[in-house]
């Protein structure tokens, strides 16, 4: 597992918590209650590197083993059967590593949020000007004696909103666009493979690759952009309604804000 | 696709730009919210358009688009087109399937040799011992070393037609593996190229921007000087002077950076040219080698088989391998013949195995070279990853950059409008302050 699949999933279980805790009754006028962590910083800690290392001594052992068994399977389904085991065992293992520290990091934010009467953290990489960072402060919870006392109060009311695009991703018209990009891609390509075949010079070769690119640029742009059109009126649509300054990807949210998904996507739909 | 939805969001495309306009109007915050007049955005990726060094960033990103294309859609794979190497493919097998058929043949042939030639030992050693042989035998035995003699004709044309088909494919397959070791060395001096080439135009154009960002004080304040319409016609023919002045010092100053670095390109390339020839010379000259090589241990292998193989030949082995012996004969006699008989069968096995030794030999050979072309590609394609590896990371560096500019001057603009928090990241226009278009002017000035 790399460093930034950890920390997006540091991410994903911070808004899981903030979900838990409770969703923000109303918006607060103040809006100075942005916060902000490094990320980074957070993943530098020993205890994730000594859980980084050991996933990677486990990932290392196991491929070993699958290795021995994967030379007697010999159907496909043989095969695909032991990729499964494998992501299995895999995910299992990172859950019972990194499970714990996520919860512990989780805690301090929220922790640390509460006592700033912040109500919403987001990443550092998002954030040019202004917000106060607590990456210090939670390191500090995090490495001391002793684990992070959850807070009493549920995150303020935010004015920042955010929508998990993941979600907005799976509406049929997305995947159906999807999919259609994808079946176009295939042939595209196997066109473009069958002249290369055919070209003599450097130069045809070139033209083929960048006819190639064209096509699949125009297509997507027939089939994606009105969809990313829409959907962008549509999350701007309801950040009025919602009186919100500021719509973020909840990929960048660590702690609190205002979840819009639910109602971006059923205009949407 | 999905990536791509995610990212047009961030991006901030052009259809969606109008309704950021009206959103953040001042007029239209005030009236939401006073306190959102605090926080702001702005669209980056506009921003980064508009970055002196966007020309450079866009350069790696087209550079990159092509190399993964190109892998992607297999020009820089394979040496020979797919079809071909297909084709190659089923050359070999059916010369592999013609070898092992007569390979077999041989084996027949060779059995029915030894055979012959085993009973005519023991016909002879019988005649010795004075012991009567059936009527008609001395006919037999010459009518039957005639056919032996066809035969081993027939198995030496069989071997040395063998021998010239292998020779053949040796030879084909030496042309492609050079073709790919000429085309893997030239794109290996290609990417050399191409990579100081790109790190060149950026220096030049961080110097340039470095120039631009040093000076644009200076000229800001001659540019306000000269706005000026009360300004006298001494002081204004004085500030234009001062202008042209820093144009032309950093016009002096990169037209020297560029010479240099075309006289850097220019060796490059010379030395790289050398380095193909080399290069190719040497795998051209080890090929050879080999190939010959191969061939003369063949031929000798060949030559060896048939030299001692002039001795005639008389009947048809007993399917059962044994010593056919008359009745009577005495124990030394029997003893005799028996080792006769176990000598011819050694002397059969151990022809048999350099047949078979042969015949894997060429198996071996011929696999291992397609192999080899295989894996000169595969080296081709690891390269192609590696420079786009590369680049990513220059492209990478460069946008760290670019952003870390971009963000300074937002915080001059964000000072300015009274906004305490700018975040550069989001899905769409909300009530909060864009503040893209003030610092776009900014970051354009820049380039003045």
């Amino acid at each position: 597992m790399t460093f930034m699949q950890n920390t997006r999933r540091f991410a994903l279980a911070a808004v899981v918590l903030a979900a838990i805790i409770g969703a923000p009754q109303t918006l607060a006028d103040g809006i100075t209650d942005i916060g902000f962590v490094d990320q980074q910083a957070l993943g530098a800690v020993p205890a994730f590197q000594n859980a980084q290392k050991q996933l990677a001594l486990f990932d290392r052992d196991l491929q070993k083993q699958l290795q021995g068994r994967a030379k007697s399977a010999r159907s496909q389904a043989d095969q695909q059967a032991l990729q499964r085991e494998y992501q299995t065992k895999m995910l299992a293992r990172r859950n019972a590593l990194f499970g714990p520290l996520f919860g512990k990091a989780q805690t301090a934010i929220a922790s640390i949020a509460s006592s700033k009467n912040l109500s919403v953290v987001v990443d550092r990489r998002i954030v040019i000007v202004g917000g106060q960072d607590i990456t210090r402060n939670v390191l500090d919870l995090m490495t001391g004696v002793g684990d992070p006392v959850p807070p009493v109060s549920t995150p303020a009311p935010s004015a920042v909103g955010f929508v998990d695009q993941s979600l907005i991703n799976q509406l049929p018209s997305v995947v159906a666009a999807e999919k259609q990009l994808d079946q176009y891609t295939r042939d595209q390509q196997k066109i473009a493979q069958d002249k290369l075949k055919t070209a003599k010079t450097d130069a045809d070769k070139q033209t083929i690759a960048r006819d190639y690119q064209k096509s699949l640029d125009a297509k997507q742009n027939d089939l994606v952009k009105p969809l990313v059109d829409k959907t962008r009126d549509v999350i701007a649509d309801v950040a009025k309604k919602k009186n919100l300054v500021l719509v973020i990807d909840r990929s960048n949210l660590v702690y609190g804000g205002t979840d819009i998904t639910t109602d971006v996507t059923q205009q949407l739909k | 696709m999905v990536v791509g939805l995610a990212i047009g969001l961030a991006a901030g495309l052009p259809g969606c730009t109008r309704s950021a306009t009206s959103a953040v109007s001042p007029s239209a915050t005030a009236s939401v919210n006073p306190s959102f007049a605090r926080v702001g955005y702005v669209r980056m990726e506009d921003l980064i358009k508009k970055h002196p060094l966007y020309g450079q960033l866009a350069h790696y990103d087209e550079t990159i688009e092509a190399l993964s294309l190109r892998t992607a859609l297999g020009s820089n794979g394979p040496a020979l087109p797919a079809a071909e190497l297909a084709k190659e493919d089923r050359a070999l097998q059916a010369a592999l399937d013609e070898a092992r058929a007569r390979t077999t043949k041989l084996l027949n042939e060779k059995q029915k040799e030894y055979g012959k030639r085993e009973n005519d030992a023991i016909a002879a050693a019988l005649r010795t011992a004075g012991i009567p042989m059936g009527p008609g035998t001395n006919a037999i035995a010459g009518s039957v070393n005639a056919v032996a003699q066809q035969q081993r004709a027939q198995a030496v044309s069989s071997a040395q037609s063998d021998f010239n088909a292998y020779r053949a494919t040796l030879i084909k397959q030496d042309d492609a593996a050079m073709q790919a070791a000429q085309k893997a060395a030239t794109a290996r001096a290609d990417r050399s190229y191409r990579a100081k080439a790109d790190e060149l135009q950026a220096k030049e154009q961080q110097l340039a921007f470095e120039l631009a960002t040093k000076d644009s004080s200076d000229r800001l304040s001659l540019r306000t000087r000269l706005s000026n319409l009360a300004l006298e016609d001494g002081a204004r023919e004085e500030a234009r002077a001062k202008l042209a002045a820093i144009d032309r010092a950093e016009a002096d100053q990169l037209a020297a950076a560029r010479n240099r670095d075309q006289q850097t390109l220019a060796n490059l390339r010379a030395s790289l040219k050398a380095k193909i020839a080399s290069d190719v010379a040497l795998d051209a000259k080890r090929v050879h080698a080999e190939s010959v090589a191969k061939l003369k241990s063949r031929g000798a292998s060949i030559q060896a088989q048939f030299s001692g193989a002039a001795a005639p030949v008389v009947a048809q082995a007993l399917p059962n391998g044994t010593v056919s012996v008359p009745a009577g004969v005495s124990p030394a006699l029997k003893a005799r013949l028996e080792d006769l008989h176990k000598a011819y069968q050694v002397q059969f096995t151990a022809d048999a195995k350099r047949t078979i030794a042969d015949f894997k030999k060429t198996n071996d050979d011929l696999t291992k070279r397609f192999n080899t072309i295989h894996g000169v590609d595969q080296n081709a394609e690891r390269d192609a990853r590696a420079h786009i590896a590369e680049l990513q990371k220059q492209r990478d560096d460069l946008y760290r950059q670019m952003v870390a500019q971009i963000g300074r001057e937002v915080r001059v603009v964000a000072q300015n409008r009274g906004v305490t928090t700018v975040i550069n990241d989001t899905v769409a226009p909300a009530n909060g302050v864009d503040l893209t278009a003030d610092a776009q002017k900014d970051i354009e000035s820049l380039h003045e």
